[in-house]
């Protein structure tokens, strides 16, 4: 306020300053911000995942020890030797130098099949609910195929196909994630379809494309969202999964389902060691699954 | 009731065409030369071709499919290279077994289940209902294979109470048998248990609020009663999701079966995996898929025998 605008004093001006009315209402984002913020639950998966996410990022200044070459004389050392605070591996290797790095193989082969799953799965969704008719009829019995699989068995059996390595497991989990991304995209466009600002968009005169993209994308995005963070959780498991079947990175690189697998035979030498890559795995699903539940409530969306 | 069950199975039939389809698209059309292992290193082009020519490789894809389809429906399933024998042999012998420890998670990851999510719901928002819903969502975050680990750790390598893998004969007595089942059933009906919990819980929540509970209440029916009225209204999502949880335990067998060296399908994968003996890790998953769409059909029909409402519009 300017020292030229005249100022008001008394009882009836102060309670017209003090107003309970805000000077513009709360934005459904800014609504569903407000309320994660307020989630302490949410706040707390969201922090560990940072310094979870930070440590793999940050993994070659954070260690010092080579995640890939170890000391044979240091063999299977237990937690809490000197220099090897969660002791060594079967080979002699740093384990918590190993698990920074895992992280980074682990989350990346859990995210990036969600993330192109999500682009693939919501544009078919949205053309199908969309245009309805034979192509909705084409593109969800498609779909409809991939629910006669169980999902970690169809993501084994298409990663087996295709033959070893991070690649093809990156590839195969998309595969199976598109259908029922596809399907929650194809139920959120048939509500929102029939909506009248579609009809006026349509008046207009503006495309199919484009208003698939600026009139139902940003309307379908809520539960498309809230749907995929819910999927990351079970994503970084059946990534480690594929891992741990041998399906997945190539020795002698460091991931937390391969580690897993590859410790399981000293179990009885080293045994809490062996254990320390499924802690890693779990810490990141339940806090991707916590922090999914935040987002749900946040957004205000059910199911 | 005839025409449901017929309605509904008729159903099943182009999922089941579509199933076959995919798995066949698996074994055809995706890279990876189905020659490698059945031809000699020095075998020449003619080789090569002459091969391709018996099985059948130079003819084009949609004769191949139905041809491939006949085949599967009367019982061929291919032949493994790796090891010298049909591959319905090998799945004959490890189907029993996979049966066996999918079926025993099923009926104790279903019952233990069931059992949480009603406690949780009947008591809602008191601390057992925070319990149960807060081991909810760890059970549904943890991956099964760590738990087998864990359980191998605690159970096998430090007390050594339970043998660490391997399945007892019956004819050696129930005791070594059920050893040989605690740990396997245990890590993977963990995410079964979790499931099932939330999924009956959200419909016990739901039943009870509605307005035929109250009533019970006002004709004067003691809370167990009422309990009974609603167990029943409340089932038909609990049971959608157990044909689901069985299909997920199959799926989730090979993992399982692999740690604690099950013989059954998912060790038969995994080893065919290593191998690269794709006709097996295929067969395997065609067998498990139909299994899958069969019992989702079966749960759908008793569904329907439960549940008068859905006969009505099925």
């Amino acid at each position: 306020m300017t020292s030229a605008a005249p100022t008001f004093t008394g009882t009836a001006a102060e309670a017209w300053r003090e107003r309970d009315v805000p000077a513009r209402p709360e934005s459904y984002l800014q609504a569903a911000r407000r309320r994660f913020m307020q989630n302490r639950v949410g706040l707390a998966a969201l922090g560990v995942l940072g310094m979870l996410v930070l440590s793999a990022i940050l993994a070659p200044w954070l260690t010092t020890h080579d995640p890939t070459v170890g000391v044979p004389a240091e063999r299977l050392l237990p937690i809490g030797s000197a220099g090897h605070v969660l002791g060594t591996d079967e080979q002699g290797r740093d384990m918590l130098t190993r698990l920074l790095y895992g992280g980074r193989l682990s989350l990346i082969a859990g995210l990036v099949p969600v993330l192109i799953a999500t682009s693939i799965g919501t544009t078919l969704g949205a053309v199908a609910g969309y245009l309805g008719g034979w192509v909705a009829a084409v593109i969800m019995r498609t779909m409809d195929m991939f629910y006669a699989f169980p999902t970690v068995l169809l993501a084994i059996a298409v990663s087996a196909s295709l033959g070893p390595g991070l690649k093809n497991v990156i590839i195969a989990m998309t595969i199976v994630y598109i259908a029922p991304i596809a399907r929650v995209a194809e139920a959120a466009t048939r509500k929102v379809v029939v909506a009248e600002f579609i009809e006026a968009a349509r008046l207009t005169g503006a495309s199919t494309v484009r208003i698939l993209f600026t009139q139902v994308l940003a309307n379908i995005f809520s539960p498309i969202f809230v749907y995929a963070s819910g999927l990351v959780g079970l994503s970084i498991v059946i990534a480690a999964s594929l891992s741990f079947l041998g399906l997945g990175v190539a020795p002698p690189a460091a991931e937390w389902g391969f580690m897993l697998n590859a410790l399981r035979g000293t179990i009885y030498v080293n045994p809490w060691v062996a254990a320390l890559p499924g802690l890693f795995i779990f810490a990141v699903s339940i806090s991707f699954n916590m922090l999914a539940d935040a987002i749900r409530d946040a957004l205000d969306v059910k199911g | 009731m005839a025409i449901v069950i017929l309605r509904r199975a008729g159903m099943a039939i182009p999922t089941l065409l579509g199933v076959t389809l995919m798995i066949w698209m698996l074994l055809s059309i995706l890279p990876g030369d189905p020659l490698v292992g059945l031809l000699a290193p020095d075998a020449t082009q003619a080789d090569r071709d002459r091969l391709a020519h018996e099985m059948g490789l130079d003819r084009p894809l949609p004769v191949r499919y139905v041809a491939w389809l006949g085949e599967t429906l009367t019982g061929d399933l291919g032949f493994s290279p790796f090891r010298q024998r049909e591959v319905v042999e090998l799945i004959q012998n490890a189907w029993r077994n996979t049966a066996i420890l999918a079926g025993a998670s099923a009926v104790f990851g279903l019952t233990v289940g069931m059992l949480l999510g009603t406690l949780a719901g009947v008591h809602r928002g008191t601390p057992i209902d925070r319990v149960v819903t807060g081991s909810a969502i760890v059970g549904l975050s943890v991956p099964s294979f760590w738990i087998a680990i864990l359980l191998l750790i605690v159970f096998s390598a430090q007390l050594k109470w339970l043998p660490a893998g391997g399945i007892g004969q019956l004819s050696e007595g129930i005791v070594p048998f059920l050893k040989h089942l605690i740990m396997p059933v245990l890590a993977g009906s963990l995410t079964t248990i979790a499931i099932t919990a939330r999924v009956t819980r959200a419909s016990v929540v739901e039943t009870f609020q509605s307005e035929f509970v109250d009533l019970l209440r006002a004709k004067g029916l003691r809370e167990w009663q009422v309990l009974l009225h609603v167990g029943k209204n409340a089932i038909s999502p609990v049971l959608t999701t157990s044909g689901l949880q069985v299909g997920y335990l199959l799926g989730g067998s090979v993992l399982i079966e692999t740690i604690f060296s099950w013989p059954g399908l998912g060790q038969l994968v995994f080893n065919a995996i290593a191998q690269r003996d794709l006709a097996v890790v295929q067969a395997t998953t065609l067998v498990i898929a139909v299994t899958f769409v069969l019992l989702n059909l079966a749960v759908d029909l008793l569904q329907a025998t439960f549940d008068p409402r859905i006969k009505r519009t099925a």
